[in-house]
C-alpha cells in the first residue's frame, strides 16, 4: 500500500476494518519520504517517532473500539511547513537564523491536527521566513516541483506543496501571507486552501505579516481539505485574531453550483504577464461551471490594482518589527567571540538572515521610519479599505469570484531573480490577504504550452469559504482529483 | 529609477536593524530598495481624503481579553533550552556598552 | 552653585512627570498567564509569549484594563473608548520582542489632572503666590488660608508592558559601565505597567515631590499596586528646563532618570535647577540629554546625549484587536472606585472638624489615616485635634523612620488612652513624649507609665501657688526687674516652678498664675 497517496477516507475506511493499522501508515510514510524526499527535498526534518508514537495511539483507540471517538484525520499522515512549531522538533523557518532552534511549545494548528489523529511526519521546506515564491530562498536548498524537477514548486509553502504531489503525505499545512498556500498549490496541481483571516489559529506559527498570514491545507481532494479544515479552525483563545468559526467545511461539498453566480475580474483576466495557456485553462473552467448550470457575471474591483503597492508596504513592515526578535540573545543564531552586544548583534543578523529577509527588513524598517510612515504605510492601509469594500461590493452581486492563481505555470530555477518583478507575480493572490477573504487553488488541468499544472483561484466572502470549497469539488467533479505527480505515482516505498 | 533612499541611508537603516551589511553589500542593497519603493507608487496615487485605515482585517473583532489568570510557565531549563550563552539561569550576554570593539 | 531661593527668584522652573507603575496587585502578566512575583529564581515565570518566541502571540489580560482605567477615573481622566496597541520598537536585550507594546496617540485615559495642595512653608517656591489672597487664582494656582492649591495636568495614562531585569557584570557596583557582560532574567518582562505623563504644569520640586506622594496615595488606594519605590514598582522621570521670569519661551529640558525614592527625586530637580541656571548664567547652553541622580555625590550627571529624536517605528499591533470601551464597561468599573484622598480629607474636615492642614496630612499616608480612624472609634469627638496632632507630630516621623504602625505597641487605644491625659491636663505634653516613648518601648498603657513613674501633673492651684510665692520670695531683684520692663523674665519664674515642682507642675497654669500675680 502506499498511504501516502491515499485519501482520507480510504485510510479511515481501511483502519476500521482493519485492513492495515495506523503503525502500518506511519511506517510506509516514512519509507516512501526515504524513498522519494531524496529527488524531490520537501522535507527539512522527518519526526519517526512523533509519527509512530501517534500511530500507536490510534491503534489502541480502535483496538479499544473507539474508533469513532477519533477525530478527522485519525491514522492520516500530515506534514507541517517549517514555521509551524512541535515541542521537540526544529522550527527553523529554512533559516540559518533558527537552525538549531528545537520549539518548546506547540502551534495551535499543529496541536489540532495531531488531536484530531494525524500523524505527524515532520517538518517542510519553503522559504526563508516565507519571503518568496519559489522555495529557492531556503538556507537548505530548494525543493524540486515533482511534475518537472528542474522547475520550482513554488513558495513560500513549496514543500508543503510537493509533499503532497509526490504522494508523501495525504494533507500538509502551510501559511499564506501573499499567495503562499495558493501559488504553490497551483504550481503542483494540488488542491491548496487560504481559509478567511481567522479561521485558523495563527499562535505557533512564526510571523511574518501579521495581518495577512493564514494557515491553511493542502490535499490532493477538496474534501481531504475540507476535512483538514475542520480539525485545525475555530477559535483560539491564544490568539486575539483568531475567530468563532464552527462550521462543517464537509457541508454541501455535494450540492453543485447551479444557481450559484460566480464572478469574473476584467481587471485579472486582461492582466499584462498573464499567460496565454493559464488564461485558456481558467475561462475553460468558467465555461465548465457554466455548463453546470453557474452563473458568470463581470465583477469589478477598481483597487486591486494598487493590492501589490498596498502589500509591499504592509508585508514588510509587519515582517520588520517581526523579525526584530531574532537578536541572538535567547535563541537563534549567535555569532561567536564578539566583545560588544552591538557587535553580536550585527553580525549575528547579517550571517542568520538570508538576502531576501534581510532586504523585506530593512524595507520594513524604511517603511515605518518618521514622516515615510504618512507617505506609505497609512495610505496603503487605507488603500486596503478601499480593496476589502470593492471585494463587499462584488459579493453583492456574485458568491464566489474565479480567477488565475498566477500568471504561469511552475517555472524553472533561477528564471525570475529580480525582486520587484518576483513581487508582481503574485497580482491574483495578494488582494484577498489584503482583504482577508478567503482563496484556494484547485487544479483545472495542465497547460498547454508547459504541461504543467494550473490552479484555478476561487475567493469567497469572509466566513463563506464553504462557497469556494463548493465551487471547487464542482470543478474536481469535472477535472477529476489531484493526481501524485506521474514521474512518483508508481514509485513503491519499502516491502 | 527614482533614489529614494541614498546609500547613506542605507546604511543608516541596517545599523537601526543591527545587520551588519558589508561595505561592499551596500550599492546593491540601495538599488534594490529604490527598485521596490518605486513600485509602492500606486500607493500615493489615490484621493484618499476621508478614507478610514484598515490595521485590522475583519474589522468587528474588539475587546479581545483573557482573564487574570496563572497559565503554565517554563521550568528555567526549558526557558534556557535555546540560549546561545547563559549563566545563573539567565541569558549572556556580552558588553552592552561596547567591551571595547568597535 | 546658587541656593535655590536666589535662582527662583529670576528663573522659573518647568518640570513634567513620567511614572510608570506596575500593576502588581494582578496575578498575572499583561499579556501572558506567567505569575507576577519579586524575587524569583531568574527566568521561572516565562512563557512563550514573554520570551518572545516565534510564533508567540499576546493577548490582554482584562484586569489590567480594569486597572487603569479605575486609575483614570480616579486621576480625572476621560476615559478613551476606541484605542489601539502599537509596537514600538527598540532592539535592547530586556524587550523580548525587541518591541514594546504599548499605546498610540489615543491612550485609555487622556486629559485628566490632580489638585496639589501646597503648605504656606513652600509657598515661595511657587513665583507670586505669597502675594495672593486666600481664594485668588492666578494661572493654575489658587491661594488658600494655608497654603495654594495647584491644579497639575494629566497629559494620559497609557497601557503598556515592563521590561526584563539585567544584571551587569565585570564593572564597579554592578554598573553598566564598564560591565564585561551581562546576564537577562524575563521574569519582569510583560508585567503589566501603566504610564502616567503630566503636562510641564509643576513648577518646584515639592510640587513634584507632593504629586508623587499624591499619585502613590491614590494608586494604593485603588489597590492595583504595592507602588514599592525600593522594588521599583513605581518610578518616576522627571523633565526639566528653566525660563526667565516673564517670559513664555520654554528653555532645553533635561531628563531626569534613575529616582528611586521621593526624596531623590526631590533633591535631583533642585540639583538640576540650579544647575540649569548657572549654566544659562554663564552664558552656556543646555543640551537635551538624560542625567542620572547621583543620591551619595549628591550631583546629576550625563547619562546619554540625545543628538536626533528616537525613532520608535511605532505602528498599530496587528496582533491585538482595538479596543471599543463599552460606557457599560466604565460604569462598572468605575462603581469599584472607593474613596479616594482628596474625598478622605473632606470628611475627616467634615465629621472631626479638622483643619484642611491636618486632615491633609493625616490621609497622606494611608497607615496614619487608617490609624486616627480606628482611634475616632472610642475617642470623643474633641480628642480629634489632639489625636491629630500626636499622629502627624510624633507617630508620622516615627513611621517614616520604619515604626509599623499596624503592628506597633501602641494600639489605639492606648493612643486615646494618651491624648485623654493629655487633654484633661494630667500630664504635660512634655510627659506626654515620654509617656508616648515609654509606650513603644515597655509595651505598657499610658496611665500605668504615669502611675509607675509618678508622673502625675500637679494642677492643684493651692499647692502651685506656695510654689510660685516662694520662688518670687527667693528672687526679689528679678520680681523687681520685671517690673521694670524686662517681662521675657517671665520663663525664668516658669523655669524655677518647674524645678521647684521636678517638672510636675502644670505649666499651662503656673504661666497664668505668675502673670496674674506679676502684673496684678
Ligand atoms: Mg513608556
Ligand atoms: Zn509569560
Amino acid at each position: 500500500m502506499e498511504f501516502g497517496t491515499m485519501d482520507i477516507a480510504a485510510i479511515r475506511s481501511g483502519l476500521a476494518a482493519k485492513e492495515f493499522s495506523a503503525r502500518e501508515v506511519a511506517e510506509q510514510s516514512l519509507a516512501r519520504i526515504d524513498a522519494v524526499d531524496g529527488t524531490v527535498n520537501a522535507f527539512l526534518e522527518v519526526t519517526p517517532e512523533a509519527a509512530l508514537a501517534k500511530a500507536d495511539e490510534v491503534d489502541a483507540a480502535i483496538a479499544a473500539g473507539a474508533f469513532d471517538e477519533l477525530g478527522p484525520l485519525a491514522g492520516v499522515p500530515v506534514a507541517f511547513k517549517d514555521n509551524m512549531n512541535l515541542a521537540g522538533t526544529h522550527t527553523a523557518c529554512a533559516s540559518h537564523m533558527l537552525e538549531n532552534y528545537v520549539s518548546p511549545y506547540t502551534a495551535t494548528c499543529v496541536q489540532r491536527a495531531i488531536d484530531a489523529g494525524a500523524l505527524p511526519l515532520g517538518k517542510l521546506n519553503m522559504d526563508e521566513f516565507a519571503f518568496g515564491s519559489t522555495t529557492e530562498s531556503s538556507a537548505f536548498g530548494t525543493t524540486k516541483n515533482p511534475w518537472d524537477t528542474s522547475r520550482v514548486p513554488g513558495g513560500s509553502s513549496g514543500g508543503s506543496a510537493a509533499a503532497v504531489a509526490a504522494g508523501m503525505a495525504t494533507v500538509t499545512l502551510g501559511s499564506d501571507t501573499g499567495g503562499s498556500i495558493r501559488q504553490p498549490g497551483s504550481f503542483c496541481g494540488v488542491v491548496a486552501v487560504k481559509p478567511t483571516y481567522g479561521v485558523v489559529s495563527r499562535y505557533g506559527v512564526v510571523a511574518f505579516g501579521s495581518s495577512l498570514d493564514q494557515v491553511g491545507p493542502f490535499a490532493r481532494s477538496v474534501h481531504d481539505a475540507a476535512l483538514a479544515l475542520n480539525a485545525i479552525s475555530g477559535r483560539d483563545e491564544r490568539d486575539c485574531t483568531s475567530q468563532d468559526v464552527t462550521i462543517d467545511f464537509t457541508r454541501g461539498l455535494d450540492a453543485g453550483v447551479s444557481g450559484m453566480k460566480i464572478g469574473i475580474v476584467p481587471e485579472f483576466m486582461d492582466a499584462a504577464g498573464l499567460t496565454s495557456e493559464v488564461k485558456h485553462a481558467i475561462e475553460g473552467a468558467a465555461e465548465k461551471l457554466r455548463e453546470m448550470g453557474a452563473e458568470i457575471v463581470e465583477v469589478e474591483l477598481p483597487h486591486v490594482r494598487a493590492a501589490i503597492s498596498a502589500y509591499y508596504v504592509i508585508a514588510p513592515c509587519e515582517a520588520f518589527s517581526n523579525l526584530s526578535r531574532f537578536d541572538s540573545v535567547r535563541y537563534g543564531f549567535c555569532d561567536p567571540g564578539h566583545k560588544s552586544l552591538a557587535g553580536q548583534y550585527e553580525a549575528s543578523r547579517a550571517k542568520g538572515f538570508g538576502p531576501e529577509a534581510r532586504r523585506r527588513i530593512m524595507l520594513g524598517s524604511y517603511l515605518l521610519s518618521a514622516g515615510v510612515y504618512d507617505k506609505y504605510y497609512y495610505p496603503a492601509q487605507q488603500v486596503r479599505t478601499l480593496i476589502t469594500q470593492d471585494y463587499e461590493r462584488a459579493y453583492e452581486t456574485v458568491d464566489c469570484i474565479l480567477a488565475p492563481v498566477a500568471p504561469q505555470t511552475a517555472f524553472a530555477f533561477g528564471q525570475i531573480s529580480d525582486p520587484a518583478t518576483m513581487y508582481a507575480t503574485d497580482l491574483y493572490t495578494i488582494s484577498i490577504n489584503i482583504a482577508g477573504n478567503g482563496g484556494m487553488s484547485v487544479p483545472v488541468g495542465l497547460g498547454e504550452d508547459s504541461q504543467m499544472p494550473v490552479g484555478a483561484q476561487l475567493i469567497a466572502p469572509a466566513f463563506h469559504d464553504m462557497n469556494m470549497l463548493r465551487v471547487a469539488a464542482a470543478l474536481e467533479e469535472a477535472y477529476g482529483t489531484a493526481r501524485v505527480a506521474p514521474d512518483f505515482a508508481d514509485v513503491k516505498a519499502g516491502a | 529609477m527614482t533614489e529614494h533612499v541614498t546609500e547613506k541611508d542605507v546604511r543608516d537603516i541596517a545599523e537601526y536593524c543591527r545587520i551588519g551589511l558589508a561595505d561592499s553589500e551596500i550599492p546593491q542593497m540601495t538599488a534594490d530598495l529604490n527598485a521596490i519603493i518605486d513600485e509602492l507608487a500606486p500607493i500615493t496615487e489615490y484621493d484618499l481624503t476621508g478614507v478610514e485605515p484598515t490595521f485590522h482585517p475583519i474589522g468587528d473583532l474588539s475587546n479581545v481579553m483573557r482573564e487574570d489568570v496563572e497559565g503554565q510557565s517554563f521550568t528555567q531549563e526549558e526557558a534556557l533550552s535555546n540560549a546561545p550563552a547563559q549563566q545563573d539561569g539567565s541569558f549572556l550576554i556580552p558588553s552592552i556598552l561596547g567591551g571595547g570593539e568597535a | 552653585m546658587k541656593k535655590i531661593e536666589e535662582v527662583l527668584k529670576d528663573w522659573e522652573p518647568v518640570i513634567g512627570l513620567e511614572v510608570h507603575c506596575e500593576l502588581t496587585k494582578l496575578e498575572t502578566k499583561m499579556f501572558c498567564g506567567c505569575k507576577l512575583e519579586f524575587g524569583a529564581a531568574p527566568n521561572t515565570h516565562t512563557c512563550p509569549v514573554c520570551l518572545g518566541l516565534p510564533g508567540a502571540l499576546p493577548v490582554p489580560n482584562k484586569a489590567a484594563i480594569e486597572s487603569i482605567v479605575l486609575a483614570g477615573l480616579a486621576t480625572n481622566c476621560d476615559i478613551e473608548k476606541h484605542t489601539m496597541f502599537y509596537r514600538k520598537g527598540y532592539m535592547y536585550p530586556d524587550m523580548a520582542k525587541n518591541f514594546q507594546t504599548t499605546q498610540g496617540p489615543k491612550a485609555f485615559c487622556m486629559r485628566g489632572h490632580l489638585d496639589l495642595d501646597v503648605d504656606e512653608k513652600n509657598i515661595n517656591e511657587r513665583y507670586g503666590v505669597a502675594e495672593l489672597a486666600p481664594g485668588e487664582t492666578f494661572e493654575n494656582v489658587t491661594r488658600t488660608e494655608d497654603g495654594y492649591t495647584a491644579k497639575v495636568g494629566i497629559t494620559r495614562i497609557h497601557m503598556e508592558e515592563d521590561a526584563g531585569k539585567m544584571i551587569h557584570v565585570g564593572g564597579a557596583e554592578g554598573r553598566i559601565e564598564g560591565a564585561t557582560h551581562s546576564l537577562v532574567d524575563y521574569n519582569r518582562a510583560g508585567t503589566p505597567l501603566i504610564e502616567l505623563v503630566t503636562e510641564p504644569d509643576l513648577r518646584s520640586p515639592e510640587e513634584a515631590r507632593l504629586f508623587m506622594e499624591k499619585l502613590r496615595q491614590i494608586f494604593l488606594a485603588l489597590n492595583i499596586s504595592d507602588c514599592s519605590m525600593e522594588e521599583g514598582s513605581i518610578r518616576a522621570d522627571g523633565n526639566i528646563s528653566l525660563r526667565r521670569r516673564g517670559t513664555d519661551q520654554l528653555g532645553t529640558k533635561t531628563e531626569l532618570k534613575n529616582i528611586n525614592s521621593f526624596k531623590s527625586l526631590h533633591d535631583g530637580l533642585l540639583y538640576e535647577i540650579c544647575r540649569q541656571a548657572e549654566v544659562l548664567e554663564e552664558g552656556g547652553v543646555i543640551y537635551q540629554e538624560t542625567r542620572h541622580w547621583d543620591a551619595s555625590k549628591k550631583r546629576t550627571i550625563v547619562m546619554r546625549t540625545k543628538e536626533t529624536a528616537d525613532d520608535y517605528r511605532m505602528f498599530p499591533d496587528p496582533d491585538l484587536a482595538p479596543y471599543d470601551l463599552s460606557d457599560e464597561f466604565i460604569e462598572r468599573v468605575r462603581a469599584k472606585l472607593p474613596e479616594l484622598p482628596d474625598q478622605k480629607v473632606k470628611r475627616f474636615q467634615e465629621t472631626w472638624s479638622l483643619s484642611a492642614y491636618d486632615a491633609r496630612h493625616l490621609v497622606e499616608h494611608r497607615v496614619t489615616a487608617n490609624f486616627f480612624e480606628a482611634c475616632m472609634e472610642t475617642a470623643d469627638a474633641k480628642l480629634a485635634k489632639p489625636l491629630a496632632n500626636l499622629i502627624i507630630n510624633d507617630l508620622a516621623a516615627m513611621a517614616n523612620d520604619g515604626l509599623d504602625l499596624s503592628a506597633s505597641p501602641l494600639s489605639p487605644a492606648r493612643a486615646v488612652e494618651l491624648v485623654g491625659l493629655l487633654a484633661s491636663d494630667a500630664i504635660s505634653s512634655k510627659q506626654g513624649k515620654q509617656v508616648l516613648a515609654a509606650v513603644l518601648d515597655e509595651d505598657k498603657d499610658p496611665a500605668q507609665i504615669v502611675e509607675e513613674k509618678g508622673m502625675k501633673q500637679v494642677s492643684d492651684t493651692g499647692a502651685l501657688e506656695a510654689v510660685i510665692d516662694k520662688v518670687l520670695a527667693d528672687n526679689p531683684d528679678k520680681v523687681a526687674a520685671y517690673k521694670g520692663g524686662k517681662t521675657g523674665l517671665l520663663g525664668f519664674f516658669v523655669g524655677q516652678c518647674m524645678k521647684a515642682t521636678r517638672g510636675q507642675g502644670n505649666p499651662k497654669l503656673i504661666n497664668q498664675m505668675l502673670a496674674q500675680k506679676l502684673n496684678g
